[in-house]
């Protein structure tokens, strides 16, 4: 992808969009990469247990796809400087997750560029299941 | 940690105090996570490849049950042993929350190249006492001269 | 057709040819991660201190851990993570069904944490068998562990997988 810079984002505008399917193996991969050895999130048996209709994606992993789908966007040269959700909604494995972000704000601030933006995962029936922030800073073309 | 265990002290037909798991669910995730198999046939209980394998569970990895005899053969060898060589084949599936002991016993003791070294039959074992990961291992000890 | 397999001599001749050299590495974290998924508590693979009072480099690698290849993406196996590298033998096998057949691991030195070690691998013996299944076919390779920095052999593991 081309850098993006920041005179090319306006508020409103919709950053590139990342689709996320896990399989019961990306859940897997997550616990080892995490270290979150949850049940909850391999062992269904341990998960209706405790009053879940099955397996559920970790959190951290939604916050970890939001990550992703903001550093696809910044480019080498962009940074990410804060980002951030609330885990509202459970999403479960085979399932598309579809990450999202708007832009909220533009600005520039000691001679760095700004761009805030509301960031979130939704389920295929479109309902938000972790929304949240993130602050970056982007090149400028100048 | 138990004490070092010397040349000395064992004697062939001696047999090693077992080691005992019964692997569930988190622990097969575990071993996935360090061994880096992430085989779908070990956690996921709706794998395609179970039924066809006639398998109503998930199984043990065989690398999960060569481990256990890792732990069995460095344990014997304690921290100034050393192990040699060990080797196992698979020759029968392990279930999820199954129990399975690790042993083994001496068969030969000699040295070698200035090393003393012990040979066992090594082995896991199910709970029916099925040998279903038999092996062989060789094991250079310390010895009190 | 898997029934109809057999071992040619051009498979044979694959025998012994080395593929190209992979690095795995040996760290703190994933000698402990290994520890953990075997179940074992032995601090020798935990505590560094501890080891190190015990006249070890670093935490042990519990036997049968002979590091993690380095991973990148489309040069990995996704599920078992094995490289899929350049030279060594390229057989093509019919059947469909796997199985490991077996392990074994020689030391020649301990392996710690700390270690980066350069592995290559070669096929190393080919048998055929019949069986209530039809043709299963063994193959067994030989990997050789070297320590980057050293130059030395440090462990060959042999690695028997069953295809029926």
């Amino acid at each position: 992808m081309a850098q993006v810079h920041f005179e090319d984002v306006k508020e409103g505008d919709e950053i590139p969009q990342l689709k996320k399917n896990c399989s019961t193996q990306q859940l897997v991969l997550w616990a080892a990469g995490s270290g979150d050895f949850y049940q909850i999130h391999y062992d269904k048996d341990f998960a209706q247990a405790t009053g879940l209709k099955g397996l559920i994606v970790h959190g951290a992993l939604k916050n970890a796809f939001l990550g992703q789908l903001l550093h696809d966007w910044i480019g080498e040269a962009g940074q990410v400087r804060r980002f951030g959700c609330s885990y509202r909604g459970m999403d479960e494995p085979n399932q598309d997750i579809l990450c999202r972000g708007v832009v909220t704000k533009k600005y520039s601030e000691g001679g760095k560029h700004f761009v805030e933006l509301d960031v979130w995962t939704e389920k295929p029936d479109g309902k938000k299941t972790s929304p949240g922030t993130a602050l970056v800073t982007l090149p400028s073309k100048n | 940690m138990a004490d070092q265990v010397y040349f000395e002290n064992l004697s062939v037909g001696q047999e090693l105090p077992p080691i005992k798991i019964a692997p569930d669910k988190q622990q097969l995730v575990k071993f996935a996570a360090g061994s880096g198999d992430f085989n779908p046939l070990h956690f996921d209980e709706n794998f395609p490849l179970l039924k066809p394998m006639g398998l109503t569970e998930n199984i043990v990895h065989g690398r999960f049950k060569y481990a256990q005899v890792g732990r069995l053969v460095f344990a014997l060898a304690g921290y100034k042993g050393r192990v040699k060589k060990f080797g196992v084949s698979y020759r029968g599936m392990d279930m999820l929350n199954k129990e399975i002991t690790a042993g083994g016993v001496v068969t030969a003791k000699r040295q070698e190249g200035g090393e003393n070294l012990v040979d066992l039959d090594v082995w896991t074992m199910d709970v029916e006492g099925k040998k279903t990961t038999p092996g062989t291992a060789t094991v250079a000890l310390p010895s009190r001269r | 057709m898997a029934d109809e397999f057999e071992i040619t001599d051009e498979m044979r001749a694959q025998i012994g040819v080395d593929s190209e050299p992979w690095t795995y590495e040996v760290t703190t974290t994933s000698v402990r991660m290994y520890a953990r998924g075997i179940g074992t508590e032995d601090p020798i693979h935990y505590d560094v201190d501890f080891a190190k009072s015990q006249g070890f480099r670093s935490i042990v690698a519990p036997l049968g851990y002979l590091g993690t290849p380095v991973y990148l993406p489309g040069q990995n196996d996704p599920t078992f993570g094995f490289p899929r590298r350049a030279g060594g033998p390229r057989l093509n096998i019919p059947m469909k069904g796997l199985l490991d057949g077996g392990t074994e691991t020689e030391y020649l030195d301990v392996i710690c944490a700390g270690d980066v070690l350069v592995e290559t691998s070669h096929l190393a013996d080919l048998k055929l068998r019949d069986s209530a299944r039809g043709k299963m076919l063994f193959i067994t390779n030989e990997s050789v562990y070297k320590n980057k920095e050293t130059g030395q052999v440090v462990a060959k593991q042999r690695l028997t997988s069953i295809h029926y």
